[in-house]
């Protein structure tokens, strides 16, 4: 374990309290309620053009060491993990194919071996470095917003 | 220039410098005499307004006429959004907005609370 669970608690707050701006503005759901140091999980729900509904855990123990773990749950929170439960905009594993998600590398099972856990907020080429929760919820939002339907 | 495409690895190519307009408050495209409308923009990094951030280089202040995607430029100069590979969308009430089409076709009215999502790269399909 490479961040303490206070260290990391105390780090989301701070920047849940930033992104929640972004999050209600942009009509997003964020359940934080249960979060502890025993439970560094919240949850966003996202909506597509269509108008369903895709809520997503963000698991970040380790956090901001590591990224979180983003997966995307059924409405009771009891499933999750499978490629129904996606937008249609991610890889096929599935997986939200970004630095910012600890599944997308290959030493959690994920596709990408080309990528370090350490180096997780640096920007891909030029782009904007998605670096905190804020910028994660819009790289999400402004994907799953412009697409229809569910990977399965 | 894409603003409104869906996302793949192979795509990571957005972003781009919107079109040239003459800066400044009440710009964008045929602005003279136009009625001018004040907008509020969130974006990740904070809220645009007629008074936030406190030190800003213009403010959100257009003639209704002004082009989506000017008000995307402004925006990502206020909060130095540098970078051209990433994708710069404006949403309204869930709603993506086209950066050629002007704030008056999508009925944009006075103190309008648009979203501005900044997407990083890498998430999507590979």
């Amino acid at each position: 374990m490479t961040a303490s669970p206070a260290l990391s608690l105390e780090t989301i707050r701070e920047e849940l309290a930033a992104a929640t701006s972004f999050a209600t503005a942009a009509g997003l759901a964020v359940d934080a309620a249960g979060l502890s140091e025993d439970n560094l999980r919240f949850i966003v729900t996202f909506m597509n053009a269509g108008g369903d509904r895709f809520p997503a855990e963000f698991d970040c123990r380790d956090y901001p060491a590591y990224p979180p773990t983003i997966e995307f749950l059924d409405e009771a929170h009891s499933a999750r993990g499978l490629r129904s439960l996606y937008p249609n905009v991610f890889h096929s594993t599935p997986c939200i194919c970004a630095r910012y998600n600890r599944k997308a590398y290959a030493e959690r099972g994920g596709p990408h071996g080309d990528w370090r856990l350490v180096d997780w907020q640096l920007p891909t080429s030029n782009g904007v470095a998605i670096d905190s929760i804020a910028m994660m919820l819009s790289d999400l939002h402004g994907k799953i917003a412009a697409s229809s339907g569910r990977l399965a | 220039m894409q603003h409104d495409t869906q996302d793949t690895h192979a795509q990571q190519e957005h972003g781009g410098a919107p079109p040239d307009h003459d800066g400044g408050n009440s710009h964008g495209s045929g602005g003279h005499g136009q009625p001018v409308v004040h907008i509020r923009v969130q974006t990740p990094r904070g809220l645009w307004s007629m008074t936030e951030p406190e030190i800003a280089p213009r403010r959100p202040e257009y003639a209704i006429g002004t082009q989506i995607a000017i008000v995307i430029e402004d925006a990502r100069a206020v909060f130095k959004f540098v970078e051209q590979d990433s994708r710069y969308t404006l949403f309204v009430n869930g709603a993506q907005l086209a950066p050629d089409r002007t704030l008056v076709s999508y009925h944009i009215a006075e103190d309008t609370l648009l979203v501005l999502s900044v997407q990083g790269g890498n998430a999507g399909r590979r």
